[in-house]
Order: structure tokens, then C-alpha cells, then sequence
């Protein structure tokens, strides 16, 4: 079979799951979840260390050195100025110039403000970074970050942590037929289901964090999202056979022994 | 002198942006330095002097989605 990598800013990648790096009960179970994925990026928050007990969250102690490409993102931003401020902190750490634009101006539902997270993405580009926004699933405004630069685009399923699937899928389509960019879905995925279904509708990658990580087998489920989305991936490239209303007989009707 | 780092105003006996690593014992720990907004690269840390009501933050990766 012919090799499917995904290229996102110079990098080639194999796997085409972005695991995030939150909630897991423990390092051992994230540990053992990340290797279950295959994934070769992971996402990281930036924040405040904790002077009282410094060595407690420091996450990357758990991982083998180089082994894997970090994604961090810019949580907590509610406005474009807020996070080119956190992308250039996590540029200054040297692990990374990728950044995941992540711009939230609601408590409730944790949306993407459209507006801040185009501004973040052209001021980022400008300075260099490789963008991947997480955006609404809208197809206008996808096609606005790509051309501001976004290395990727990465339109929600759903609102993040609701597990609720792909909300719009008749969008997501629109963005894949229309990007020049890998398009990785992003938030709001629950089960392999939801990331084979978005696999399956053309998407480049999925990222996921909350399904994995709150999942009862953290590592059990980072397998069967792995297993989701390389089958999600080759059905597409195979091509889906046209739904029809009617039957049509798998077996030949020629050569029938019944009168 | 008296420094807010990561919102808490504290007095330390510290000339540098090294000297607060140490103090914190961060030395060689995957942390960046904003200094009243600007960053402070890891390499200036031992020279880029302090002065009296400086804003510090201490950032670094944790787990996130």
C-alpha cells in the first residue's frame, strides 16, 4: 500500500492522532494511553508553576526525550493579544514553535471566538509560528485562517468535553472539499465512533484529550480511537459506495436452481 | 526586594532572574521567564537584573488538550 503521511509545517507524520495531555487520573496511565495511540504530537497548556510544590505538575519529566512533537496551546486566552502572549512563552521554552491557537470568550460553552482567534493566527504566522487554530466548524472562516496562514485548521465536532460527536457533519464536509490545509477535528469527540466519522468525512487527523483521558481504560481507549481513525482514514481513501434506497442483490441472479 | 511572582508579592534576597530560579530551585527545569511582559531568555537569565515591584511569571507545560 502506498504511504499516507500527513504533512503539517515541514513535519512528516505517520499517526494521525493528536492526543492531548489533560485530566488522565496519573502519569502511569498516561504513560500507557499515549503509547496505545501511536501519536506522534501531543498538546500542552501553559501555566503558572506551582512555587509551593514545584516539582509536582512538571509533565514532561514522564516523557522520553524526542520522542514525540509538542503542540501547546493558548488555553485560558480570551482574546487574540492574550494568546500571542502565551504562544511566544511557549516558543521561549525551545521544545516547540507549533501552537495550537485556542480562544475561548465563554465560560459555558468554551467556543472559539472567531474573530480573536483570526487576529491570533495572523499576528502568529507573521512571527513565525506554525499555526493550527482550533475554530468553529464553519467553512468561510476556515478558508480565512488558511489564508492567514494556519499550517492546519482545526474545526470543533462539538463543544470541548461534551463528548457530544460531530454536531455538523454536512459542515466538516464543506471544510474538507474546500481546504488546501489538513483539516484536524478538534474537541467533542466521544467514542471511535465520532473519530472514525470524521476520519471517514475526510478529515486529516482528529485531536482528542477527554474521551481518552476520562475514558474507564485511558490506554484501552487510546487503542480503539488509534484503530477509529486508521479506518476512518483508508474507507476514505477507498470511497464509500453510493447509499441507494432499494436492494441490489449481492449474489449473481443468473444460474438460480429455484424455478 | 519585593517582587510579584506568579501573583504572589514576596520579599527575596535576589539581584538576578537566575538568583529567583534558584531561590525556587528550578535550575534545569523546562521553565520560561516573562519580566514585567517581556520574556527573559534562559541564556540572560544570570545577568538580567531585577528591580524593586517587577512583575515575574514562571511558566512551563502542564497536561491540556
Amino acid at each position: 500500500m502506498k504511504t499516507d503521511v500527513l504533512r503539517i509545517g515541514g513535519r512528516e507524520l505517520q499517526s494521525r492522532f493528536f492526543l492531548g495531555t489533560g485530566l488522565f487520573p496519573n502519569p502511569y496511565v498516561q504513560q500507557e494511553a499515549i503509547r496505545a495511540s501511536g501519536a506522534e504530537v501531543l498538546t500542552f497548556a501553559i501555566r503558572r508553576i506551582n512555587l509551593e510544590a514545584p516539582e509536582d505538575d512538571s509533565i514532561l519529566q514522564y516523557l522520553e526525550p524526542g520522542a514525540f512533537h509538542f503542540l501547546p496551546n493558548t488555553s485560558g486566552a480570551r482574546t487574540a493579544d492574550e494568546a500571542v502572549r502565551i504562544a511566544r512563552l511557549a516558543r521561549a521554552s525551545n521544545l516547540s514553535d507549533w501552537v495550537k491557537v485556542e480562544i475561548s470568550a465563554n465560560e459555558r460553552t468554551l467556543l472559539p471566538d472567531p474573530v480573536e482567534t483570526l487576529r491570533a493566527t495572523e499576528i502568529l504566522v507573521k512571527e513565525g509560528f506554525t499555526v493550527l487554530p482550533y475554530t468553529s466548524d464553519d467553512p468561510i472562516l476556515c478558508k480565512r485562517l488558511e489564508e492567514a496562514g494556519a499550517a492546519a485548521v482545526m474545526p470543533g465536532a462539538a463543544p470541548i468535553g461534551t463528548g457530544l460527536g460531530l454536531l455538523n457533519p454536512y459542515n466538516l464536509g464543506l471544510i474538507v472539499e474546500e481546504a488546501n490545509v489538513p483539516v484536524i477535528v478538534d474537541a467533542g469527540l466521544g467514542s471511535a465512533a465520532d473519530a472514525l466519522q470524521a476520519m471517514e468525512l475526510g478529515a486529516a487527523g482528529v485531536l482528542m484529550n477527554n474521551p481518552v483521558a476520562k475514558a474507564k481504560d485511558p490506554a484501552r481507549m487510546a487503542q480503539a480511537m488509534r484503530l477509529a481513525i486508521e479506518a476512518g482514514r483508508l474507507s476514505y481513501l477507498a470511497g464509500r459506495v453510493p447509499k441507494k434506497r432499494y436492494a441490489s442483490a449481492s449474489s449473481a441472479p443468473e444460474g438460480h436452481l429455484l424455478p | 526586594m519585593e517582587l510579584t511572582i506568579n501573583g504572589i508579592t514576596q520579599q527575596l534576597e535576589v539581584r538576578t532572574v537566575g538568583d529567583v530560579i534558584a531561590h525556587f530551585g528550578l535550575e534545569g527545569k523546562p521553565v520560561v521567564v516573562e519580566a514585567d511582559g517581556e520574556i527573559v531568555d534562559r541564556e540572560r537569565w544570570g545577568e538580567a537584573e531585577l528591580r524593586q515591584g517587577m512583575k515575574l511569571e514562571l511558566v512551563h507545560f502542564v497536561g491540556g488538550g
